[in-house]
């Protein structure tokens, strides 16, 4: 449930350039270049949240099942598996090996899984690994590691113990978190570990050749990734790391990258230069998220509801955003997440509230009443432009409308984070990226026991249906209670959807097989080729 | 005979002809001469009652967003035709044709008969086409000029994931122009490389309701009637709200930091380098190593930490600690050049003569020291009106000014220059108002210099 980094965090960047390519694709040598937003800050796959060492990792390294181009489930290192409700069992190939030739064996993943509850790593995304039996407790230091409910039966078997059945554990053994890291060489490195291109061993289609910080990023076809024949990119060059969105399209015109995302100014610059826009919904939502705490206005459900009765996403979406791709947010639910058949949405249509500016007022002024006086409300951004200018409309939004004041609080990602964890504001712009395929992924958010759950809303009754979605393994039981849940955020005005978010971008038009992803490393090159 | 003999009195030669000047009158007068610094003088007399008057008479918002105009090009007042309340968009899927393709096909036909339903206005326009035997869904298209083939398409809008849903709605950012819809059909993933092409002008609208909250129209109005939509002189930012409202408004915030920070911080110099200059020797070593100190200082540091300092907390203004910062960082330079002035100014004789007839310090001070250096003091105030309005507009640019919505023209410029390719107006006329009033400034500083400058009294 990786939070989102909205956009790039400085708006003075340093760009530097490393050795130059000749050119962003070639044929001969099956060789790609292409740059990124920033250096990946974390690539110890144990303990790395953000989408930039996402992607760089799901180069490098496999898990035990990875997704394929539609977005299916595949084998990975493990060539099949069994998953019961209490248990699941993986038989590992035995040709999976290290970019140094030792096999991947299932002590790989009993380290890593261990290690990422720790209390002592602090691995932010510990939580995912929760589905296995004894892993909250130990990642609450209450039990030594060695009690989680994971064994090996020899060095290829792998048996996992279930906390509670869970339908889609197969899923989520996709994830970063549950990428294999081996003992000796973890223990080795010691601090060091993933801080540098030699610091790291691989097991993916591809290694780390070179790594230049903030500079370049080199990475290179692994010759004893088992797979390696379906793998027909030799190397990956990242030359250019900047977040200068501008700079990439110049890059792009200069054929100097073969990708490259675009934004709402960069977009009309490719239109005239005849450039094939292609267009990718990254399947996160975005919204504002109240502050339930109380004490707060916000905990005031009539604030919430003449919030609700105002603000139009699809004008946002529309007007404001104005890019290409992104769809008006009708609930926490995006629009391709999976029912009992077919579509959440069109088996369980969510609710959605009519502009209507009298009802606003009724309920703002039955807020008034309650709460005497409304201080204004703080809304917490993050202070990329983007993110600024849809602060500025809410805020003018409401201002005009309602007669509401809003102060915009707009800071650095990981204050943010910081001020969202403490409690520290009224509003918050918040987006969530799904990390795995079910409804889940979205669907605890708001549980009273969930960290990512900032505003502290608490409901028992939302409790409760996320607990009979989480318990059961029968799908139309899972999906009635995901429908309620979906009745109940827009009954209490719980969350505030804006916009399903969608990014347009630009490819070289002999790159193919770049895959776009909802889940896991995004845009993913592995299966990448170039044509004459 | 007697050479020489007493000339006739005349009253005529002792007369005087001209009015006495005083400095003050004769550095007027030589001000008057110099066209450039009179020309600035009406500038800044202008920008001044721009900043104090305008928003008196040109009453609009400066925070109100109209997004039926975003981004608009300084232009008289547009029309637009009166709509009814927007109809949710409902999907077109004909039953009796597959949704999925029962083969893969190598190539397929483009779409045929793509059609407008309903009229096309800014509030949305919608597309239907004949289903394309084969297709699995449709991409859709838009661009502002006739594609020149299949890789001019333009913006990709959005798709359909069934051949038999054959309708598309498109609303994004829509302007009175001409647009190109091209649909594209797909086998579900990748695209067929044929398309069609429908030239599409919407016209602008706006609903009743919009209308009447936004009081353009009186309650008897009804669809279909043309009316006039707010008038923006200098055009629109990208929320719509209206430029020239915005300017005046952040004129005051820039007028204000560059009028009141040099006025505070001159005066705290001349105090300074007026006691330094006067009383010399030690003291004025040490106060002078002080000032020295404050120069090394790194503003743009300060400035961040005063801003903690002061605890400016989320959505407050900085523009209060900006001002601080400045004065208690710029004053050394005029601090410097006072204390020059005075020390050269007491050594004259006129400084001796007065203390031997038992002048005080104060009276030394007051009468002789102080109006002596004001040429010189005038001349740094002028100087440092630009300079801190230049200050003012980089720190707004770098986001540690004002706070949204208040705009000032250094953050103008900050926003502006994000659309800079595609909307140069939002950054030209914040630009183009600071460039003006520190040039105008900077030319009447020039002015006063020669003017004020005592060696060149006129003679004639």
């Amino acid at each position: 449930m990786r939070l989102i980094l909205a956009a790039q965090l400085l708006s003075v960047t340093f760009c530097c350039y490393g050795q130059v390519a000749a050119t962003s694709v070639d044929y001969a040598t099956q060789t790609i270049t292409h740059a990124l937003t920033e250096e990946p800050p974390q690539l110890n796959s144990m303990k790395a949240t953000d989408q930039v060492s996402v992607e760089i990792l799901g180069h490098v390294m496999e898990g035990l099942v990875r997704y394929d181009r539609r977005g299916n489930i595949t084998p990975g290192v493990a060539e099949r598996w069994e998953v019961t409700d209490s248990s699941a069992t993986f038989w590992l190939r035995r040709n999976a090996k290290w970019s140094d030739g030792k096999p991947v064996t299932a002590h790989d993943f009993i380290f890593a899984w261990q290690n990422a509850l720790d209390p002592k790593t602090a691995s932010e995304y510990a939580f995912i690994l929760y589905a296995l039996k004894n892993a909250e407790a130990i990642n609450q230091g209450e039990l030594p590691t060695s009690a989680l409910g994971v064994t090996a039966s020899d060095d290829y078997t792998l048996i996992v113990t279930l906390e509670r059945p869970i339908g889609y554990f197969i899923k989520l053994t996709a994830f970063t978190t549950y990428y294999p890291v081996r003992r000796d060489f973890y223990e080795s490195r010691g601090t060091r570990y993933a801080a540098d291109a030699k610091e790291l061993i691989y097991n993916g289609a591809f290694t780390i050749s070179e790594w230049v910080h903030s500079a370049s990023l080199n990475m290179a076809k692994n010759p004893h990734y088992w797979d390696k024949n379906s793998i027909t990119l030799n190397a990956i060059n990242i030359d250019y790391i900047t977040a200068d969105s501008r700079a990439h399209l110049n890059l792009f015109i200069d054929g100097k990258i073969a990708h490259t995302g675009l934004d709402g100014e960069t977009y009309k610059d490719a239109l005239t230069q005849k450039l094939r826009i292609n267009s990718f919904s990254t399947g996160s939502i975005f919204f504002l998220e109240y502050n339930h705490r109380p004490g707060r206005a916000t905990s005031n459900i009539n604030i919430r509801k003449a919030i609700q009765h105002v603000f139009d996403p699809a004008e946002m979406v529309n007007r404001v955003l104005a890019t290409p791709g992104n769809l008006p947010g009708k609930s926490l639910f995006p629009v391709w997440v999976k029912g009992v058949s077919v579509r959440f949405r069109d088996e369980y249509p969510p609710p959605t509230a009519t502009i209507d500016l009298n009802k606003a007022k009724q309920y703002l002024s039955d807020a008034r009443a309650e709460l005497k006086d409304i201080p204004p409300l703080v809304l917490l951004v993050s202070d990329s432009p983007i993110a600024s200018k849809q602060a500025e409309y809410v805020q003018g939004l409401l201002l005009s409308k309602l007669g509401l004041k809003i102060v915009v609080d707009k800071q650095t990602f990981k204050q943010r984070l910081a001020k969202m964890s403490s409690g520290d504001f009224d509003i918050v712009g918040a987006g969530w990226g799904p990390d795995f395929d079910d409804v889940m992924t979205f669907g605890d958010l708001f549980a009273s026991w969930n960290l990512n759950n900032r505003g502290r809303y608490t409901n028992p009754e939302y409790d409760r249906l996320v607990r009979v979605a989480m318990d059961s393994t029968v799908p139309k039981v899972r999906m009635d209670a995901m429908g309620e849940l979906q009745q109940i955020l827009f009954d209490d005005a719980v969350l505030l959807p804006q916009y399903e978010q969608g990014i347009i971008y630009l490819q070289h038009p002999k790159l193919k097989g770049v895959t776009r992803r909802v889940f896991g490393p995004d845009p993913d090159f592995t299966y990448a080729r170039v044509v004459k | 005979m007697i050479d020489f003999s007493p000339a006739e009195k005349s009253v005529a030669i002792e007369q005087i002809t001209r009015p006495s000047l005083s400095y003050w009158q004769d550095a007027w007068q030589r001000l008057k001469k110099n066209t450039r610094a009179i020309i600035s003088l009406y500038i800044i007399v202008f920008i001044a009652f721009f900043t104090l008057f305008g928003p008196f008479l040109w009453q609009v918002d400066p925070a109100l967003q109209d997004l039926n105009q975003v981004s608009q090009a300084p232009a008289l007042p547009k029309q637009a035709l009166l709509s009814a309340a927007y109809i949710q968009w409902q999907r077109i899927v004909i039953q009796d044709f597959p949704a999925e393709p029962d083969s893969y096909r190598d190539q397929v036909y483009a779409p045929k008969s793509l059609r407008l339903i309903n009229m096309a206005t800014t509030q949305g326009v919608r597309l239907s086409w004949n289903p394309v035997v084969g297709a699995g869904g449709y991409n859709i298209y838009r661009n502002e000029r006739y594609p020149e083939g299949f890789n001019d398409l333009g913006l990709p809008l959005g798709s359909t994931y069934a051949g038999n849903e054959i309708g598309y709605e498109d609303r994004l950012g829509l302007e009175p122009l001409t647009y190109y819809y091209s649909v594209v059909p797909t086998d579900g993933f990748d695209e067929y490389e044929v398309y069609s092409v429908l030239t599409v002008t919407p016209q602008l609208t706006i609903t009743v309701d919009e209308a009447k909250a936004r009081n353009l129209v009186s309650d008897t109005a009804r669809p279909g009637d043309v009316i006039s939509l707010e008038f923006h002189p200098l055009g629109t930012d990208y929320l719509g709200r209206d430029m020239l409202a915005r300017l005046m408004e952040g004129a005051r915030v820039s007028l204000f930091i560059g009028i009141f920070a040099p006025l505070f911080f001159v005066l705290f110099g001349i105090a300074y380098g007026g006691f330094a200059g006067y009383f010399g020797g030690r003291l004025d070593a040490v106060l002078m190593r002080f000032a020295d100190f404050v120069v090394a200082l790194p503003f743009l540091l300060f400035m961040i930490l005063f801003k903690i300092a002061f605890g400016v907390g989320p959505g407050e203004s900085g523009i209060i600690p900006m001002l601080i910062a400045l004065v208690l960082l710029s004053w050394p330079a005029t601090a410097r050049l006072v204390r020059g002035q005075v020390l050269q100014i007491r050594e004259q004789g006129y400084i001796e003569a007065a203390r031997l007839l038992g002048g005080r310090d104060h009276y030394l001070i007051f009468r002789h020291i102080i109006p002596n250096t004001m040429g010189v003091i005038l001349v740094t105030l002028t100087f440092a009106v630009p300079a801190a309005i230049f200050t003012e507009a980089f720190l707004s640019f770098i986001g540690m000014g004002v706070v949204p919505p208040t705009p000032s023209w250094g953050s103008m410029c900050n926003e502006g220059v994000k659309t800079m390719l595609s909307h140069p107006h939002e950054l030209i006329f914040p630009a183009l108002l600071i460039s003006i009033t520190v040039l105008a400034f900077n030319l009447l500083g020039d002015g006063f210099t020669e003017a004020l400058d005592s060696r060149l009294r006129s003679r004639e």
